[in-house]
């Protein structure tokens, strides 16, 4: 039976439980940083901030599984991909700027003239 | 240990996500990776850790700063049709998927028979082994990372290049 005060513990001193509570609250902070805020570049940074809680969830079960070293194999292939993203997506923000010289969400519904 | 790096990462998130100016927002972004390496450090798993900082903190942080500055948007716009009740509802919601999460993962049997296991006598994961994980169990994967790592490269030149 799960009591309260083991849970507690554990978010006290960095047990499994304590590692997905940051990692669930990192990733709705930058779903929300997603939602709310307007302008592109926050929105990049609301994607980077999910990718590293998928990260930290990853890499907590990775060590309570034994340590083994697939977790670092496979966070090794998301930074790949999330470099992919940020290179990708950097170039679109760019294009979209020079298309009508703002940033700002709301502002952009068609990716050409 | 866990505490500081976890507020750290927590508090730093929560500034980048009501910051006004488009860079100070960076800059808690890059404090909100280093929390992020230092859990990775306390989840034993230390070139993890190296590669966070010189990744994120270093090359995609370096980018996005670029491009903020390159681009001259400092300061987010007004809204096109401000909707005062919207922010409220927002977060009500935003605390609703916190509090559903916290309650999920207190509740689970599964994570609290995973999370009694002894972990203090792990070894840190070294690159030897993620080396070895990775040129024998994962060659197709790594093959394909490296294959997209190209194409992406591609696509952002020739999405910013006016004529080819």
């Amino acid at each position: 039976m799960i009591t309260h005060a083991s849970f507690l513990q554990s978010l006290w001193t960095g047990g499994l439980q304590g590692y997905l509570v940051v990692g669930f609250l990192l990733f709705i902070i930058g779903l929300m940083t997603v939602l709310l805020r307007r302008s592109f570049l926050l929105q990049f940074m609301g994607i980077e901030l999910m990718l590293n809680a998928i990260n930290i969830i990853l890499l907590a079960f990775g060590k309570w599984q034994g340590g083994i070293p697939t977790a670092s194999v496979f966070y090794l292939f998301i930074i790949g991909v999330a470099a992919c993203e940020a290179a990708v997506g950097l170039a679109l923000i760019v294009e979209l700027y020079r298309l009508k010289n703002t940033t700002d969400a709301d502002q952009h519904s068609t990716l050409s003239h | 240990m866990f505490l500081a790096f976890a507020l750290l990462t927590i508090g730093s998130a929560l500034a980048m996500a009501f910051q006004k100016n488009v860079i100070v927002a960076g800059l808690f972004l890059v404090a909100t990776f280093i929390g992020v390496a230092g859990l990775f450090i306390l989840l034993s798993n230390p070139v993890s850790a190296a590669l966070q900082i010189i990744v994120y903190a270093g090359a995609i942080l370096v980018l996005l700063l670029f491009v903020i500055m390159m681009l001259n948007a400092h300061e987010e716009e007004p809204a096109q049709d401000d909707l005062y009740f919207q922010r409220y509802i927002a977060l009500g919601l935003g605390i609703v998927l916190i509090g559903g999460s916290i309650i999920l993962i207190r509740q689970s049997q599964l994570l609290q028979s995973l999370s009694e296991q002894q972990v203090h006598h792990i070894a840190p994961v070294s690159l030897n082994q993620m080396g070895a994980e990775m040129m024998t169990n994962h060659v197709i994967s790594f093959e394909i990372i490296g294959l997209l790592l190209l194409v992406s490269m591609i696509g952002a030149i020739s999405l910013v290049k006016k004529r080819l």
